[in-house]
C-alpha cells in the first residue's frame, strides 16, 4: 500500500541520514559523498514537516563535504552553491550569505562582491520578518566590504598626498567617496536593530571619525553602549571609551565610561587603566574607587598571577598604609574576602608556586599579604624567608616594611 | 588601521589531527565480580498484550503493566500486603485437600478449588476466554475492599506514580548527568601515575580510587582504595585545588567528598557526607577553593557546601527559571569568580552570588531567540570551562552545543548541533595550551555516542591587538562506543555473546580523559564507565611533527577497524597485541563470573493436572504388573546413572534371543566416523558402510521373518493383532535406532548420549514394542478410564509433542485395539492405511 510505501521509503531515507553522519563524523568524506548522492533521492517524496526538512539537510551537508573533500574545489563550491539556491525559495537569502561567507574565507573578496549585490536585488514574494533581517544582514555585509574599499583608497590617498599627485588623486577621492557614501547607508541600517554589531559598528565609526563627523559618532557608540534593547555588550563601552579617549575628552568623562565597563564586567583588561586613572585622582571618592576596581579584579580566577593588578594593590595598599589615612577603606574591602582570599589568594602552596615561577607576583602578594593577614602569614612567611634567604635587597625591605606596620593587620582585621 | 581584512570561518578551518589507535575500546580493569543487574528494559514494565495492543492503537504512549506489577508487590511482600490480616484470618481458610467437617465448614473456606483456578488461569495466559474463571472474580469482588493491609487505591497510586517514575527514566534518565567517573592526573609532571575514581560492586554503591600507570595502554597498579556507600552512586566529580585533588560523589540521598593528596601512594581520606531529604541532582567541586561544593536537589534548592563552614543555601525555587517546565532537575557549577555559582534548570542558567544570592544574580544563558534555540530545546548539562579560559562556559542541550561567555551573556559565542541521538549527559575538557585547540568530549548514555569537539578560545592576535572569536576547530570526530567492539571479538558461543552483547551495550554511566605525552608525539586517553561497572579505555594519538597532507587522511587511512583488533597470530611476529591479550583476559574473567546457571533455564513444562483430572487419569486398579516391572527398571537405570532407550515389557519378551554380534569388533560406528572425517576419506568411509550395512539389513530381515513365526506360533491366540506388531519391528527398521542390546531381558539401556546415525537394525534386535505408558494411552486403556473419545484425540497430540513417541498411535499388542476407535486424525489416518496395505504382503 502507499502508506506502507512511504514509510519505507521513510525509513531508509533516515537509515542513509545515519550512515552519513556516521561516515561525516569519522571524516571519511568520500563515502559520505556517496551517501549523499544516495540521499537526493529523498527529495523526490519530500512529505515531511520536520523543522529541517531534506533539502536543508543537503544543502548543510553538501556544504560540509565540500569543504572537507580532498578533491573539492572553489568553483565545484559556487556550483553546488548555485544550485541550492534554486531548491529552496525560503532559504535563498540564508545561502547566499553561506555562499559569501564562503568566499570571504577563501579571499575571494570580489566574488563576494558581486554575490552580494546580486543577492540583494532578489525580491520574492512578501518578505517574511525572517527574510527582512537577513536582507539586512547581506545589506550590511556589503557595506562591510564597501568600507574596506573606501579605506584602501584612503590609504591610496594618504600615501599620494605626500608627493602631492592632482590628477590622479581625485578621481580615487571620488571613489573613496562614493563607497563611503554606500557603505554608510548600510551600516547605519544594521546598527540600528539590537543585537551584536561590534565589527559594523567600529568600521562606521572609523568613517564618521574620517569625515569628521564626531557628533554622529558619538551618538552611535552612545546608542550601541547605552540602548537597554541591545545585549549587555562591554565592547560598546569599551568602543566608547576608546573614541572618548581619542577625542581627548575630560578625565570625568572617561572615568563614567569605564565606571559603566566595571559594574558590568569587573574583570575586564582596562580595570587597570582605570585603577591606575582613579589612584591618580585628587579626590579621596576616586581614589576609594579606585581600590574598590583593583579588588573586584583580582576576586575572579584569570587575574590570580597577573603582576601588574597585584602591583596595582599593593602600592595603593602601600600608600595608605604609610599615610596611616583610610584603614577603614581597606577594612571594609577586607571583611567581605577575609573568609575566602587566604585559601584563594594565600595558601602556602601557592607562595612555594609563585616564588617558583614568578619573582616578582610572589613579591607583590607577600606585601598585599603582609599587611592583610599580618606577619605570621603563611603567604608573607614563606616568601620573606626565601626572599631572605636569596639574600635580594627588595625582601628584605618588605620584611621590614611588614613588620613595621604589623600594627595596621590588627586594625584590619579586628 | 587594516587594510586587507582577514575572515576567519566561525567553523571550520583546521584542527588538530587525532588518530585512533585501535579498532575498539579494550578494558582496562577486570570486570567487576558478581552478577550485574541491569536496570529495567522497556518490556519489564510496559503492558504486552494483543488485545489491549489493538485497543490502544490509535493512541500513542505506551501502556505500563499495572496490574502484573501490583502482582510483584504482593508476592514479594506478603507480610507487607496482606500481614496482620492474614494472621486474623488463617483459621478461616483452609489449604488441605481433604473435605471439611461440618462444624468447620461453617466459618471456613477451602481454597484448594481457589488454587487451582489460579494455576488455570496462569495457563489459560491468553485465551479470549478468560470469563470463565467466575470463582476468582466473585472471590476479588468480595475481598477487594478489606483484605489489604495498605490501602489498595493508596497503594495502586504509589506504583502508579513509580512506574511513571520508572518509565520516564527510561526514556530519558538524567541522575546519572556529569557522570561517575573521575580521572586525577599524576600529582607532579614527571610522575606517570594517575589515579581512575569509579563506582563499582552489584548495586554501584562502592567507591574506587585505583592507581593507574600510563602506559602504551594504561595499566592498574596494586590494589584499589574501597568505600561501601549506602547508596547507588549516581556522579563521581573532581577538581584539583592547590596539588590536591577533591573528590565529590552523589547518590541519590547523599554527598560526600574526599580528598586525595597530590602524592601517590597516600590514601584517599573521607572528609564529609551530607544527607538531603529530596535526591540531590548535582553535585560540582570548586576548581578554586578547597573543600568547596555546589549542590543542587530535586526540590530546586541550592547549596554553595564548604567542609569547614557547612551548607550555605543560595536559593529555594520549585519553578524554573525563565519558563515553566516541569523538569525537577537542577544543576550547579563554579564560575571565574570563586563566590559566583551558576545555577541551572531546563529552561537556562543564571549567575548568583553567594555573598548576596538574593539581590547580586544575572541571567547567563536562556533557551530562547538570543541564542537561536529551537523549539522544545532543554537544557542538559552545563560546564564551566575555566580550565581553558576563566569565563567560558559550555552547555548542551539535546541538540546543539553552545559555548558561553559570562562577560557577554545569553549571547552565545559559539553554537553547534551535534546531531547526537541521545542527549550529551557527560562533557570533558582538555584544555589546550595557548595557540593549541581545546578539546571537548561529549558523551550520551543510552546510546553511548562520544564525540570529540575542538574550539579555538578567543585569543590575542599578533597584529592590532583585536581578538579573535571563539572557533570551533576541525570537523568533530565520532570515536568508539564501547558496544563497537562487539564486531572485533572472535566468534563466541551463543549465550556468551548475548551476555557480551547485553553487557557491552549497557548504556554509559561516565567519561574522563586526559592528555598526556612530549611535543612530538601526545596521545589521548579516554575511558569510560559503562552501567555494568565496566571501564573501557581508548587511545588517540596526535602526530604534531608531522601535519597530515590532505591525500593521507583520507578513507583508508582514518577508517576505523583498519588495524584490526584481533590479528592473525600467525601474520604479526610478535602475536597478539596488548588490546587483543586485554580482551582476552577480560573475556575470561567475565565467562568465570557469569558460570552460575541461569535461574530461570527449566525446559517448558505443563501439568496434566490442567488437561485432566486426577480421576480421570488415575488407573482402574492398582499398579500392573508391568507397570510394576517398568518402576523397577527405572529404579535402577536411575541408580546407574543411565538412560532408557526402549521400553521392552518383560511380559512380552521373547525367550532370550541369541546375542547379537558385534559390529566387527573394532571401534563404534561413530569413533571410526569421526576418524575417518578426521583424516579426510568420510566419502570412503560411507561408501564401505553402505555396502555393509545393505549385507546387514539382508542378515536382519532374515532374523526376523524367523522370530515372526516363532512368536506367530505362540501368540496364536491372536493373529490378527501381528499386524500391529509387524508395522511396528517394520517402524524400528525403518527409523533405524536400533543400538546395541546389551543384555536380554532389559530395556535397552544406553550409557552414553547419541546413537551412531548409520547404523542399521542390528541382527537379532527384538521387534520393539508399545511403551507401557503409551500402552497407558493407547485408545482401548483411555476408553476404559472413562476419557471421552474427543479428549482422547487431545492427550494424543499434547503428548505427541512432548514426549518422542512414534507419530502413529501405539497399538498394544493383543488388546482390542479397532480402527473404529481410533479418531480421524491425518497421521493416524495415513499409519492405518499402512497397516491395512502391509497386510498381504506378510502373507495374509
Amino acid at each position: 500500500s502507499s502508506h506502507e510505501h512511504k514509510l519505507n521509503f521513510k525509513k531508509s531515507k533516515e537509515a542513509c541520514l545515519s550512515y552519513l553522519q556516521d561516515a561525516m563524523l569519522q571524516k571519511q568524506w568520500k563515502r559520505a559523498a556517496e551517501f549523499l548522492t544516495f540521499y537526493v533521492e529523498s527529495l523526490e517524496k519530500d512529505y515531511s514537516r520536520e523543522p529541517v526538512g531534506p533539502s536543508e539537510m543537503i544543502w548543510r551537508i553538501g556544504t560540509e563535504i565540500l569543504c572537507h573533500h580532498s578533491r573539492s574545489n572553489m568553483k565545484e563550491f559556487n556550483c553546488f552553491m548555485e544550485q541550492m539556491k534554486t531548491l529552496g525559495v525560503k532559504r535563498y537569502l540564508k545561502v547566499c550569505l553561506e555562499h559569501v561567507f564562503h568566499l570571504l574565507c577563501n579571499g575571494q573578496i570580489d566574488e563576494a562582491y558581486q554575490n552580494l549585490s546580486l543577492a540583494e536585488s532578489w525580491r520574492f514574494g512578501e518578505q517574511t520578518a525572517i527574510q527582512d533581517k537577513e536582507m539586512k544582514l547581506i545589506q550590511a555585509y556589503r557595506g562591510l566590504l564597501d568600507y574596506y574599499n573606501w579605506s584602501k583608497q584612503k590609504n591610496i590617498l594618504l600615501e599620494h598626498g605626500k608627493c602631492a599627485d592632482g590628477f590622479a588623486d581625485l578621481s580615487v577621492e571620488q571613489e573613496m567617496h562614493s563607497c563611503f557614501r554606500k557603505a554608510a547607508v548600510n551600516l547605519k541600517e544594521i546598527i540600528k536593530i539590537p543585537g551584536v554589531w561590534d565589527l559594523f559598528v567600529k568600521c562606521y565609526v572609523d568613517m564618521l571619525e574620517f569625515y569628521g563627523d564626531h557628533n554622529e559618532a558619538c551618538q552611535v557608540l552612545n546608542e550601541y553602549a547605552y540602548n537597554s534593547k541591545f545585549p549587555a555588550n562591554p565592547n560598546a563601552h569599551v568602543y566608547l571609551y576608546q573614541f572618548l579617549k581619542r577625542q581627548g575628552e575630560s578625565k570625568k568623562s572617561l572615568i563614567s565610561a569605564l565606571k559603566i565597563l566595571h559594574d558590568i564586567v569587573p574583570s575586564h583588561e582596562l580595570m587597570i587603566d582605570f585603577n591606575t586613572m582613579l589612584q591618580k585622582s585628587k579626590k579621596r571618592k576616586k581614589r576609594r574607587l579606585g581600590l574598590e576596581v583593583i579588588f573586584a579584579a583580582l576576586d575572579y580566577a584569570g587575574w590570580k598571577e597577573n603582576v601588574k593588578a597585584w602591583s596595582c594593590l599593593a602600592r595603593q595598599v602601600k600608600q595608605i598604609v604609610i599615610a596611616e589615612k583610610h584603614l577603614d577603606w581597606i577594612k571594609q574591602e577586607w571583611s567581605s574576602r577575609k573568609d575566602w582570599w587566604p585559601a584563594f589568594h594565600f595558601s602556602r602552596y601557592l607562595a612555594k608556586r609563585n616564588w617558583q615561577e614568578n619573582k616578582s607576583l610572589s613579591y607583590e602578594k607577600a606585601l598585599v599579604a603582609g599587611i592583610l593577614l599580618g606577619k605570621d602569614c603563611k603567604y608573607f612567611k614563606y616568601v620573606s624567608h626565601q626572599g631572605c634567604k636569596a639574600q635580594v635587597k627588595k625582601f628584605r625591605m618588605l620584611k621590614k616594611f611588614v613588620n613595621r606596620h604589623n600594627p595596621v593587620y590588627l586594625r584590619i582585621s579586628g | 588601521q587594516q587594510a586587507q581584512p582577514a575572515f576567519v570561518p566561525r567553523r571550520g578551518g583546521t584542527g588538530e589531527t587525532w588518530d585512533l589507535a585501535e579498532a575498539a575500546a579494550v578494558p582496562v580493569l577486570p570486570p567487576s565480580a558478581g552478577r550485574w543487574i541491569p536496570s529495567p528494559a522497556p518490556q519489564d514494565i510496559l503492558y504486552r498484550s494483543s488485545v489491549c495492543r489493538k485497543l490502544r492503537a490509535g493512541r500513542s504512549g505506551a501502556t505500563l503493566d499495572f496490574a502484573k506489577q501490583l502482582g510483584h508487590f504482593f508476592e514479594d511482600h506478603p507480610e507487607d500486603a496482606f500481614g496482620s490480616m492474614g494472621r486474623l484470618l488463617h483459621k478461616n481458610f483452609y489449604l488441605g485437600n481433604s473435605k471439611l467437617k461440618r462444624p468447620a465448614r461453617s466459618s471456613t473456606i477451602r481454597m484448594t478449588t481457589l488454587m487451582k483456578d489460579i494455576d488455570r488461569l496462569e495457563a489459560r495466559r491468553g485465551c479470549h476466554r478468560q470469563h470463565l474463571a467466575s470463582r476468582l472474580r466473585w472471590f476479588s469482588h468480595l475481598c477487594r475492599d478489606w483484605l489489604f493491609e495498605v490501602p489498595l487505591g493508596l497503594l495502586a497510586d504509589c506504583l502508579h506514580e513509580e512506574l511513571l517514575l520508572q518509565w520516564s527514566d527510561l526514556l530519558f534518565d538524567d541522575s546519572l548527568t556529569g557522570g561517575a567517573l573521575a580521572w586525577l592526573p599524576p600529582g607532579d609532571t614527571g610522575s606517570r601515575t594517575g589515579c581512575l575514581v569509579y563506582p563499582g560492586g552489584q548495586a554501584m554503591n562502592h567507591l574506587f580510587f585505583q592507581d593507574m600507570v600510563l602506559e602504551e595502554l594504561p595499566r592498574a597498579q596494586g590494589s584499589p582504595a574501597q568505600f561501601e556507600l549506602s547508596g547507588r552512586i549516581r556522579q563521581v566529580a573532581a577538581a584539583r585545588v592547590d596539588g590536591e585533588d577533591f573528590v565529590g560523589v552523589r547518590s541519590d540521598y547523599h554527598c560526600g567528598v574526599w580528598r586525595v593528596p597530590g602524592r601517590t601512594g597516600t590514601a584517599p581520606a573521607p572528609l564529609q557526607v551530607i544527607r538531603t531529604d529530596v535526591p540531590a541532582s548535582c553535585l560540582t567541586v570548586s576548581p578554586h577553593l578547597p573543600g568547596e561544593l555546589a549542590v543542587c536537589t530535586q526540590s530546586g534548592t541550592v547549596y554553595l557546601w564548604s567542609v569547614e563552614t557547612g551548607l550555605q543555601q543560595l536559593r529555594h525555587d520549585p519553578q524554573t527559571m525563565f519558563f515553566r517546565d516541569h523538569s525537577p532537575w537542577r544543576w550547579s557549577d563554579f564560575t571565574a569568580h570563586p563566590r559566583v555559582l551558576s545555577c541551572a534548570d531546563r529552561t537556562g542558567l543564571q549567575c548568583l552570588d553567594a555573598r548576596a544570592p538574593k539581590k547580586c544574580h544575572f541571567d547567563l544563558f536562556k533557551v530562547g531567540e538570543e541564542a537561536g534555540c529551537q523549539q522544545g530545546e532543554r537544557v542538559v548539562l552545563p560546564m564551566y570551562l575555566g580550565r581553558a579560559h576563566p569565563s567560558q562556559y559550555l552547555v548542551t542541550t539535546q541538540f546543539s552545543v553552545y559555548v558561553l561567555d559570562e562577560r557577554l551573556p545569553l549571547v552565545p559565542v559559539l553554537k553547534w548541533a551535534h546531531m547526537m541521538k541521545a542527549p550529551p549527559l557527560f562533557a570533558h575538557l582538555m584544555p589546550g595550551d595557548p595557540g593549541r585547540t581545546h578539546k571537548v568530549l561529549l558523551g550520551a548514555s543510552r546510546t553511548q555516542e562520544l564525540l570529540l569537539l575542538q574550539y579555538r578560545g578567543e585569543r590575542w592576535s599578533s597584529r592590532g591587538g583585536s581578538q579573535s572569536a571563539c572557533q570551533l576547530a576541525g570537523a568533530p570526530q565520532k570515536l568508539h562506543s564501547i558496544t563497537g567492539c562487539l564486531q572485533h571479538l572472535p566468534t563466541q558461543l551463543p549465550h556468551h555473546h548475548h551476555l557480551l552483547q547485553q553487557r557491552l551495550g549497557a548504556p554509559a554511566a561516565g567519561l574522563a580523559a586526559t592528555v598526556q605525552g612530549d611535543g612530538t608525539c601526545e596521545t589521548m586517553l579516554i575511558f569510560q564507565l559503562s552501567e555494568a561497572g565496566d571501564v573501557f579505555c581508548q587511545r588517540l594519538t596526535h602526530e604534531a611533527a608531522h601535519p597530515p597532507a590532505p591525500t593521507s587522511r583520507d578513507e583508508a587511512t582514518t577508517a576505523p577497524g583498519s588495524s584490526p583488533l584481533f590479528e592473525d597470530p600467525a601474520s604479526s611476529p610478535l602475536g597478539l597485541g596488548t588490546a587483543a591479550l586485554r580482551y582476552h583476559r577480560w573475556l575470561r574473567a567475565l565467562f568465570r563470573g557469569c558460570r552460575e546457571p541461569p535461574q530461570n533455564s527449566f525446559p517448558p513444562s505443563l501439568s496434566q493436572r490442567r488437561l485432566f483430572t486426577r480421576k480421570e487419569l488415575e488407573g482402574p486398579t492398582g499398579p500392573t504388573a508391568l507397570q510394576r516391572q517398568v518402576r523397577q527398571w527405572l529404579h535402577q537405570v536411575m541408580r546407574e546413572g543411565g538412560l532408557i532407550q526402549h521400553w521392552e515389557p518383560v511380559a512380552l519378551q521373547t525367550p532370550p534371543l541369541p546375542q547379537p554380534p558385534e559390529p566387527e569388533g573394532g571401534p563404534d560406528h561413530l569413533s571410526t566416523r569421526l576418524t575417518a572425517a578426521w583424516s579426510g576419506d568420510w566419502e570412503q568411509w560411507w561408501e564401505d558402510r553402505t555396502s555393509f550395512s545393505v549385507a546387514q539389513r539382508q542378515r536382519a530381515l532374515r532374523e526376523r521373518r524367523r522370530r515372526q513365526k516363532r512368536a506367530r506360533g505362540r501368540r496364536s491366540l491372536s493373529a490378527s493383532f501381528t499386524s500391529s506388531l509387524t508395522y511396528q519391528s517394520e517402524l524400528s527398521e525403518l527409523s533405524d535406532a536400533g543400538p546395541p542390546l546389551l543384555s536380554p531381558g532389559r530395556p535397552h539401556v544406553h550409557s552414553q548420549e547419541g546413537s551412531p546415525p548409520a547404523s542399521g537394525p542390528l541382527p537379532g534386535s527384538p521387534p520393539a514394542s508399545p511403551a507401557p505408558d503409551e500402552a497407558l494411552l493407547s485408545s482401548q486403556s483411555l476408553q476404559c478410564r472413562g476419557i471421552p473419545k474427543e479428549r482422547r484425540k487431545t492427550l494424543r497430540d499434547y503428548l505427541s509433542v512432548w514426549a518422542e513417541a512414534p507419530p502413529e498411535p501405539p497399538e498394544l499388542p493383543g488388546s482390542q485395539a479397532s480402527q473404529l476407535c481410533i479418531p480421524s486424525s491425518q497421521s493416524q489416518l495415513s499409519s492405518a492405511s499402512q497397516t491395512r496395505r502391509k497386510r498381504p504382503r506378510m502373507g495374509f
